[in-house]
């Protein structure tokens, strides 16, 4: 018997110890084997990754800090049906604020699901303005949450519309909005930590780091007044000489900065979702979209290659039979006279297409082509807004389109296609002396952190000297002394150029209507603004020198008051004189 | 249950707990450090809370903040825009300069 108690003992320890063992080898499982399980199922259901509140997109301005573009304040109102208990009283307050039908409120609250359940979550109201949303705040009804969301403002209206885009709450499209939009979209933070059973952050810890970043604020080189003055111009212009639509486009030669950018029919950014449903929907800015055929503006370009290439000078003469043949093609001179004999001025300021493909056979097509190139011709100019496209130059190794009587229709600007954007980039080249730099919206940009990055002018290309570039600008002026006198603008010496192109259509060329432009710049000698006046099909005349001339002196005149710059001495006195 | 028990533990002779003083004083020393940490644990987590709180309201009012001086700046813009300026000043009898002269001033 006396090994009775120990036996019993020994039998009890054992079974303790199996016991023991079985907690041990179940403790070995979780802490050891399935640890990261355990650890990620309870980090699962205590931890959540939430995004703190959308901070605002960018903001964009003009060049004196004017808001364009901003973000206004918009509610959205959404209710979880099963918290809210007494639903006739929420429809009833909701249906009071919102002016909306209480029973109407009332189906909301009782939505179900597919599964005949009280539906988790439904929109209310997906975007109400402040003062509803903020009233709504104030009834405290449980289970309706009220979210402060952004909507992007236009102050300014149809300002700039196609130069700005627009944006949706997420993302940009078109103009500025488009191109940058990777820049003005903010940056979104998430936190991530415990959590309550509403999944409420729980402040265990205080939550450091940084605030969510708003996106960069852009200052833009466009000035507003400068933009209203363009935009009065080109609906004063389209209304005077019926035309079908036009773009006007205002140039800092100096530093291809663009002080203004218009183009019909403006449109409000902010209906965006009305205007999507038009087709074609109006958010393509023609200005750098589409391309059409310049017309003798193109002229500048080749009297300038023939003049730098040193294939002529100014004074070379040559006899106008009032047409020409290039690569068995008959040329013209648009008004069928003969001019006899002319020097390259002379090819400027009567504009001359029989001069204009002498020049363009008698530098050949390398000399002539390499030129176009480098003032931009057949590529996108790199503008800092959405979807420019390149235009169209065939070059002579293009042996399914390009054919020798190009040659010579290429030099008074037929048969090669262009964006009002690249014309006025390779004028504002001769104006600046031969030296190409980037066209360019944006002036400077202000980071979050308020780091300042101020746009540089990019250098492209020095495509012809200053000598001739010099000889060209002054050309240009006595086109407007002599030729396209409706351009001159009292007080000031300008110079520019007509352009009137007839329109492509398959098969060949419209027999009515044409592109009426002019590029003009002043004051001479020392430009502070370069302007392209285009003009669609206009009724009144079909010449540039009686449409788009006059419309740019218009604008030049009150641009100079507007930018103060004072009229030229002599001219005055020439005008007093007269 | 206590029939088993009766079972196991049947001659068997039950032992005597016995704590000596130094035993017991190392035990009440070791509750309460226990008790002492513990209740400086809770302090601190309570305070930090509260600060988190503290914090996040914060900043939910620098939110709000932002939210008032963006719709502030938009509002701004509206009543400065070149239209709402040309309105007021035509509603005030000033007219377009229809021709302006630029004066000479001297050095």
């Amino acid at each position: 018997m006396a090994d009775g108690p120990k036996r019993r003992l020994m039998l009890l320890a054992t079974l303790l110890g199996l016991c023991v063992l079985v907690v041990i080898a179940q403790l070995v499982k979780v802490q050891i084997i399935d640890h990261q399980f355990y650890v990620n199922w309870a980090r699962d259901q205590r931890v959540r990754s939430i995004t703190m509140d959308q901070p605002p997109r960018g903001t964009i301005h003009d060049r004196d800090g004017y808001l364009l573009a901003g973000n206004g304040v918009r509610y959205a109102i959404e209710a979880a049906p099963p918290y809210v208990t007494d639903k006739a009283n929420a429809a009833e307050k909701l249906a009071e604020v919102l002016h909306v039908p209480a029973l109407q409120m009332r189906t909301l609250l009782e939505t179900k699901d597919e599964h005949g359940q009280p539906a988790t979550w439904v929109a209310i109201a997906p975007s109400v303005s402040r003062d509803i949303g903020e009233e709504v705040a104030k009834q405290e009804i449980g289970g309706v949450a009220v979210h402060p969301l952004w909507k992007r403002e236009y102050p300014e209206g149809t300002l700039a519309s196609h130069v700005l885009g627009f944006s949706t709450p997420v993302t940009g499209y078109y103009g500025i909005e488009g191109f940058y939009d990777t820049m003005l979209r903010p940056e979104p933070i998430k936190w991530e930590g415990p959590v309550d059973i509403a999944s409420e952050p729980i402040p265990w810890e205080p939550i450091f780091g940084e605030f969510p970043r708003r996106g960069v604020r852009l200052e833009l080189t466009l000035d507003r007044t400068v933009q209203m003055l363009t935009e009065q111009e080109l609906e004063h212009a389209i209304w005077e000489y019926e035309a079908d639509g036009g773009t006007i486009i205002v140039m800092d030669p100096k530093t291809f900065g663009i002080l203004a950018m218009a183009s019909w029919l403006p449109y409000d950014p902010e209906r965006y979702g009305e205007l999507v449903e038009q087709n074609p929907p109006p958010f393509e800015d023609p200005a750098v979209s589409k391309q059409y055929e310049p017309g003798s503006v193109f002229k500048v370009l080749t009297v300038a290659a023939a003049l730098d290439s040193g294939t002529v000078a100014p004074s070379t003469a040559y006899n106008d039979q009032g047409w020409i043949e290039v690569g068995g093609q008959a040329i013209w001179n648009a008004t069928r006279e003969v001019y006899g004999q002319q020097s390259v001025t002379g090819i400027m300021v009567h504009s001359l297409n029989v001069g204009a493909a002498w020049l363009s056979t008698l530098m050949g097509p390398e000399i002539f082509y390499s030129y176009l190139q480098e003032f931009g011709i057949g590529r996108p100019t790199g503008v800092d807004l959405a979807s420019e496209v390149s235009g169209q130059l065939w070059l002579p190794e293009d042996i399914e389109h390009w054919h020798p009587s190009n040659l010579g229709t290429n030099a008074f600007g037929q048969g090669v296609a262009v964006t009002p954007l690249q014309m006025v980039t390779a004028v504002a080249t001769v104006v600046n002396d031969g030296a190409r730099l980037r066209p360019h919206v944006v002036g400077r940009r202000i980071a979050s952190t308020g780091k300042v990055s101020v746009f540089q002018p990019v250098f492209e290309q020095q495509v012809i000297s200053p000598e001739t570039a010099q000889q060209v600008t002054e050309m240009m002026v006595q086109v407007v002394e002599e030729g396209a006198t409706l351009a001159q603008v009292a007080g000031y010496r300008v110079g520019g150029k007509t352009g009137t192109a007839q329109i492509p259509v398959p098969g060949g060329y419209a027999r009515e209507g044409t592109i009426a432009t002019f590029i003009g710049f002043g004051p001479v000698p020392d430009p502070e603004v370069l302007i392209l006046v285009k003009l669609d099909r206009p009724q009144a005349s079909p010449w540039a020198s009686k449409t788009a001339a006059p419309s740019f002196a218009r604008l030049a005149a009150r641009l100079f008051v507007v930018l103060g710059i004072p009229p030229d001495g002599e001219s005055v006195l020439a005008e007093v004189q007269q | 249950m206590s029939s088993f028990l009766a079972w196991v533990t049947h001659g068997v002779k039950r032992g005597r707990l016995e704590l000596g003083a130094r035993t017991t004083v190392a035990l009440s020393a070791v509750v309460a450090a226990l008790t002492l940490i513990t209740a400086i644990y809770l302090v601190l987590v309570s305070r930090t809370a509260a600060q988190g709180r503290t914090i996040e309201r914060l900043q939910a009012e620098v939110l709000h903040l932002q939210r008032e001086n963006e719709q502030a700046a938009v509002r701004i813009a509206e009543t400065c825009a070149i239209p709402q300026v040309m309105a007021r000043a035509q509603a005030l009898g000033f007219a377009p300069a229809d021709r302006i002269e630029f004066l000479a001033g001297s050095d």
